[in-house]
C-alpha cells in the first residue's frame, strides 16, 4: 500500500493527476492554451465550500489491520487545496492534483481540490486566507527576506497584510527585522542562514520546483546571453552584453499576450511589463551576474551610506533623457520623493523606507530612509526606476497615467507600439552601456507552436519568456537552437495555512511535505527542467543562500513513520487521525 | 400602423432592451467571483496601496452608487477607463475593433456569397450528388472546430509550405512602418496575412447560408409561381435565380444581420491561433482579468450591433417582401 513517490511510474501518475491531468498534458502536447473548458479533475469532487469540519466517517477504534493502530484521535477536519483552471495554468493544474491524491491515498487526509480561477484564488489566500494549501509560482526577485518579512511576519497575520500561512515565531521575526536593518552585508549572510534554517525547520511553506531561469534562443544570430538574479535571462545586464551573430542586427523576441500599459509606475509587475521598463529606463544600481552593483553600467557611478538611514549616490554628469534634456540628481531626488508622495502602489514596499531625497549638488542626490534598511540598494536603488521630472511633475496619479510614449533614459528609445500586435524598441546610442543590436522588437503570438517554428526559421531569434513545455524539450536539440539554464530565485510553492486545526503541527506540516512527489512533478510534468525544491532561498541567491538546512527526503515511509511517532493514527478506512490529547 | 409609429416603437424597445443588457451586464461583472484588484497589484504591493487602488477604481463606493454613476456614463457614451492599460475604454475599442471588422467582413462577405450561391442551387439541383455534397461540406464546415482547421492551414500552408505567413496582421517586425490603418489594410502584406484567418472564417461561415437557403428554396420551389414561370417559358437559370432565390432570401437576410451583429464580437479562437489583435481576444482578457470597464464597454458595443442590425433586418424586410407590413 505504502510507496516510496520517488518510484511512481508514469502510468500511476497519469491516474493520479486525473482526467484533467491527462488533458493537460495533452494540450501541452499540441496547442497549450486553447482550451478553456473544464476542471475536469478527478480530485475536485465538490463544489468547493472550505474545509468544513468533517467528523463524517465516525472513525471508530478498530483493529487495524494496516498495521497502525487508531488510537482514538480525532478525525482531522476536511482541506481544501486551492487549484487554478487547467486551462490557466495546465501543469501546476496537474501537479496539484498529483500532490492532493497522494495525501489522500497516501496519508489519508480528508481533501478537496477546489479549482478556482486566478483572480479568485488568489483574493481566497491572500486576502481571505480561507485555505488549506495553496501552490503557485512565487516570484522573490533580487532580495530574499523582504519578501519572506512579508510573507511570514508575525505582525502581517490579519487579512490581506501578506502572511497568508499563518505562520508566528518571534525568534523569526526578530531575526528579519535585524536582517534588514543590518547594514554589514557578510553579517546579513549570516543573518539569512539563519532566517532559511528556522523556516525550512518549520516549513510552512516548502518549494516543490526550484524554477530554472531559461535563455532560449536562435543561436545562428543571438550569443553570449548572461543572466542575472532577479530578471534572469531578461536582465539589463543580458542585454548590454548580448553579442548579434551572422549580421543579424535586430533582437526578436515575442510574448503570448499584449502589453497593458506603457506606465513604469502603473503596471502590475508582470516579468512582460519589467522587461520593457528594464531597457527604457535606468535605476540608479544595475546588478552583475554576481548579484554585486556594478557602477560600469549604473547610472551611480559611486555610493556611500552616511549613516544608518542615510545614502549618498554620484551619478553621471553626461546622461541624457531620450529627449535630450540632461538627467540630473534633480531628476532621481525627483523621482524618489515622486513615488514616495504619490504614494504609488507598485513600490509601496520601497516607499516604506522612504522618507525624501534630496540633490546636493549637480551630481550628487541623498536618499533619506523613513527606518534602517541595510540591503537598501538592493532593495530599492536597483528597483525604482528613475524618471524625467520634466515629464511626471504635473502628473498628479501617476499609477493611473496614460502614457502613450514613454520617455526615459535607458539603453534602448520607445519606438512604437501596436496595441494587440508588436512593441519596438530602438537603440540609444548615447547610452554609458550601449546595447550591440540596432532595435528589439516583441511580436505577440498566443501560439507556442508559430512561435518555435518562427525561432527555428529565424523569424524570432529569442524566447523571453523561457517558456518549459513541450516544445522547448522537443525542440532544444534543433541545430538553430540554443538554450542555456541557470536556477532561478523562483520556485512553486506549497503552503499550508496554519491556523487551521491540525496544520498547526509542525509535524503533520512536515509528512505532507515529505508526501509530495517533487520528483515526479520535475521529471514528468515539467520535463526535468526545474530542479526538485528544497529551500525557500535558491542557490541562485548566491551566498546568501546556504545548504545548510532541514531537508526532507520524498518517501511516504517516512511520513507515515514520523505521524506515527508523533501519535497520529488511521482508522479502519484509512483516514488519519490526529493524536489523543 | 405606419412605418414612422413602427420606427418610433421599435427605437424605443431598443432604449429599454439596451438598459436590460447594460444592467445586466454590469451585475454579471459584480457578482462574478474574483477581486478585479488582485490582477493589476504586484505581489509586493502593500495592503494599504491595494485599498487605494480599489478606492481609485471607485469599487469601494456602494453598488447602486456604481450603477447609477456606470448609467450616467453609458448615456454618455463614457466606458471608463481600463483598470490595466489606464487607456479609455472608447480608445481601446478604436484600436482592436477595424482589425476585427477587417477580418470579420472579409470572411463575412465571402461566406454569404458562397454560402447564398452554393444553396441556391443545391435547393434546386436537390437529390443530386451535387446536393449531397454541398450539404456534407456545409455541415462539416460547421461542425469542426474553427481553431482546429485554423492549426491544420497554418500548419500545411504555413509551416510546411511557407506560403502563407504564420501570425499577425503584418510581418515581422515591421510594425509602426505603415502611416495608417488604411495605408496599412491596402498593402499587400496586409492582404497576404488576411488571406488565411479570412478564409478559415469563410469557410466555416458559409455552411450556415448555405443551409438555410437551401431548405427555402426547395420551400419556394414547391410554390405555384414557379410551374407558372416555366409555363411563360422563362430559362431555367432565370427561374432559378431571379425568382425563386429572390423570394428564398428573406431567411438569410435575419441570419445575416445576426451573424453580422456577432461578427463585431470577433472571433476569439481565430484571433488566438493566428495572433489577429481583435476584439474578440481583449474581450476575453478583459473578463479574464475582471478588467470590468473594458468587458462592458466590449460587450455593449457587440450587444448594441446585434441589437441595431435587427432593428434594421426588420425594417428590410419591407423592401425586399412587399407583403410585410409594420402592423
Amino acid at each position: 500500500m505504502v510507496r516510496s513517490d520517488a518510484d511512481m511510474k508514469r502510468r500511476d501518475f497519469l491516474k493520479a493527476t486525473g482526467a484533467g491531468g491527462t488533458v493537460g498534458i495533452t494540450a501541452l502536447a499540441g496547442c497549450s492554451g486553447g482550451g478553456g473548458g473544464g476542471d475536469g479533475s478527478s480530485g475536485d469532487g465538490s463544489s468547493g465550500d472550505d474545509g468544513s469540519s468533517g467528523d463524517g466517517s465516525s472513525g471508530d477504534d478498530g483493529s487495524g489491520d494496516d498495521g497502525s493502530d487508531s488510537g482514538g484521535g480525532s478525525n482531522l477536519p476536511t482541506y481544501t487545496y486551492t487549484n487554478n483552471a487547467q486551462s490557466y495554468n495546465p501543469p501546476r493544474h496537474d501537479a496539484i492534483n498529483l500532490i492532493a491524491s497522494q495525501f489522500g491515498d497516501e496519508l489519508g487526509l480528508d481533501i478537496e481540490v477546489d479549482v478556482l480561477e486566478w483572480g479568485t484564488l488568489f483574493s481566497r489566500v491572500s486576502q481571505e486566507y480561507d485555505y488549506s494549501f495553496a501552490t503557485w509560482h512565487t516570484f522573490f526577485v533580487s532580495e530574499p527576506v523582504t519578501e519572506l518579512n512579508n510573507l511570514f511576519n508575525s505582525n502581517n497575520v490579519d487579512p490581506g497584510q501578506g502572511n497568508y500561512s499563518g505562520y508566528q515565531n518571534e525568534d523569526l521575526d526578530e531575526l528579519m527585522t535585524s536582517y534588514l536593518a543590518e547594514p554589514d552585508a557578510d553579517t546579513r549572510i549570516d543573518q539569512c542562514h539563519e532566517i532559511q534554517q528556522t523556516l525550512m525547520d518549520d516549513v510552512p511553506t516548502m518549494p516543490i520546483t526550484q524554477m530554472p531561469q531559461a535563455a532560449i534562443y536562435n543561436s545562428n544570430q543571438t550569443s553570449n546571453w548572461e543572466p542575472t538574479l532577479a530578471s534572469g535571462f531578461n536582465s539589463y545586464w543580458t542585454m548590454v552584453n548580448l553579442e548579434m551573430e551572422g549580421g543579424e542586427t535586430v533582437l526578436k523576441g515575442y510574448w503570448p499576450e499584449t502589453l497593458s500599459t506603457m506606465n513604469v509606475l502603473g503596471h502590475n509587475d508582470e516579468s512582460k511589463h519589467v522587461y520593457q521598463f528594464n531597457m527604457l529606463y535606468d535605476k540608479l544600481l544595475q546588478l552583475n551576474p554576481d548579484g554585486e552593483m556594478d557602477p560600469e553600467v549604473s547610472l551611480a557611478t559611486d555610493w556611500n551610506r552616511v549613516d544608518e538611514t542615510t545614502m549618498e549616490y554620484t551619478i553621471r554628469s553626461d546622461h541624457s533623457w531620450h529627449d535630450g534634456e540632461d538627467v540630473t540628481a534633480q531628476d532621481v531626488a525627483f523621482t524618489y520623493n515622486y513615488i514616495n508622495d504619490n504614494e504609488v502602489p507598485l513600490y509601496s514596499t520601497q516607499a516604506q523606507y522612504l522618507e525624501s531625497a534630496e540633490a546636493v549638488d549637480e551630481t550628487t542626490v541623498r536618499i533619506n530612509m523613513s527606518q534602517p534598511l541595510g540591503p537598501f540598494n538592493l532593495s530599492v536603488a536597483n528597483i525604482i526606476p528613475i524618471i524625467p521630472e520634466h515629464k511626471w511633475a504635473d502628473r498628479s496619479n501617476p499609477a493611473q497615467a496614460n502614457i502613450e510614449e514613454p520617455v526615459g533614459s535607458g539603453p534602448m528609445e520607445y519606438d512604437y507600439w501596436e496595441q494587440g500586435s508588436e512593441f519596438g524598441l530602438v537603440r540609444n546610442d548615447d547610452h554609458f552601456a550601449p546595447v550591440s543590436f540596432e532595435r528589439r522588437f516583441w511580436r505577440v503570438i498566443p501560439e507556442a507552436s508559430t512561435v518555435w517554428e518562427n525561432l527555428i526559421s529565424g523569424d524570432l531569434n529569442y524566447e523571453p519568456f523561457g517558456r518549459i513545455d513541450r516544445q522547448l524539450d522537443q525542440n532544444q536539440d534543433n541545430e538553430n537552437i540554443g538554450t542555456q539554464f541557470g536556477t532561478a530565485p523562483t520556485f512553486w510553492h506549497f503552503t499550508s495555512n496554519t491556523r487551521q486545526e491540525g496544520l498547526d503541527d509542525p509535524q503533520l506540516r512536515k509528512a505532507l511535505v515529505e508526501t509530495i512527489p517533487r520528483t515526479p512533478i520535475v521529471d514528468q510534468i515539467l520535463f526535468g527542467f526545474p530542479e526538485p525544491g528544497f529551500n525557500v532561498v535558491s542557490p541562485a541567491f548566491g551566498p546568501l543562500h546556504t545548504e545548510d538546512i532541514t531537508t526532507y527526503e520524498e518517501s511516504v515511509d517516512a511520513a507515515r513513520s514520523r505521524l506515527e511517532e508523533a501519535g497520529y493514527s488511521w482508522n479502519d478506512d484509512g483516514m488519519i487521525q490526529a493524536p489523543s490529547e | 400602423m405606419g412605418k414612422a409609429s413602427f420606427v418610433v416603437r421599435r427605437t424605443l424597445q431598443l432604449v429599454v432592451t439596451l438598459w436590460a443588457v447594460g444592467t445586466v451586464l454590469f451585475g454579471l461583472f459584480r457578482l462574478m467571483p474574483g477581486d478585479p484588484t488582485s490582477y493589476v497589484i504586484s505581489s509586493q504591493m502593500t495592503q494599504e496601496a491595494r485599498q487605494r487602488l480599489i478606492e481609485s477604481y471607485g469599487l469601494n463606493d456602494p453598488l447602486y452608487v456604481q450603477y447609477f454613476r456606470f448609467l450616467e456614463n453609458l448615456v454618455q457614451l463614457n466606458f471608463g477607463q481600463s483598470f490595466h492599460s489606464n487607456q479609455p475604454v472608447t480608445d481601446i475599442i478604436a484600436t482592436y475593433m477595424p482589425n476585427t471588422l477587417v477580418l470579420m467582413l472579409s470572411a463575412f462577405v465571402v461566406a454569404y456569397i458562397l454560402g447564398i450561391t452554393l444553396g441556391v442551387l443545391s435547393g434546386w439541383y436537390r437529390g443530386s450528388r451535387f446536393e449531397r455534397s454541398t450539404v456534407i461540406t456545409a455541415l462539416t464546415a460547421r461542425s469542426v472546430p474553427t481553431f482546429y482547421v485554423g492549426l491544420i492551414v497554418l500548419w500545411i500552408f504555413g509551416a510546411e509550405l511557407g506560403v502563407i505567413p504564420m501570425s499577425g496582421m503584418t510581418s515581422l517586425g515591421t510594425g509602426g512602418q505603415n502611416t495608417g490603418f488604411l495605408d496599412m489594410v491596402f498593402s499587400v502584406d496586409f492582404l497576404k496575412h488576411l488571406i488565411a484567418p479570412a478564409s478559415v472564417l469563410a469557410f466555416y461561415y458559409m455552411g450556415y447560408p448555405l443551409l438555410i437557403m437551401r431548405s427555402s428554396m426547395l420551400e419556394v420551389l414547391s410554390e405555384d409561381f414557379i410551374d407558372v414561370c416555366r409555363a411563360k417559358g422563362l430559362k431555367e437559370r432565370t427561374i432559378m435565380f431571379k425568382h425563386a432565390a429572390r423570394n428564398a432570401l428573406l431567411p438569410i437576410v435575419t441570419a445575416a444581420a445576426i451573424a453580422l451583429g456577432y461578427a463585431v464580437g470577433g472571433s476569439v479562437l481565430i484571433e488566438t491561433v493566428f495572433a489577429w489583435p481583435g476584439i474578440g481576444r481583449e474581450m476575453v482578457r478583459a473578463v479574464l482579468r475582471r478588467d470590468f470597464p473594458v468587458a462592458q464597454g466590449t460587450f455593449i458595443v457587440l450587444a448594441s450591433t446585434i441589437i441595431f442590425l435587427n432593428f434594421a433586418a426588420d425594417l428590410a424586410y419591407g423592401y425586399l417582401d412587399p407583403r410585410v407590413t409594420y402592423d
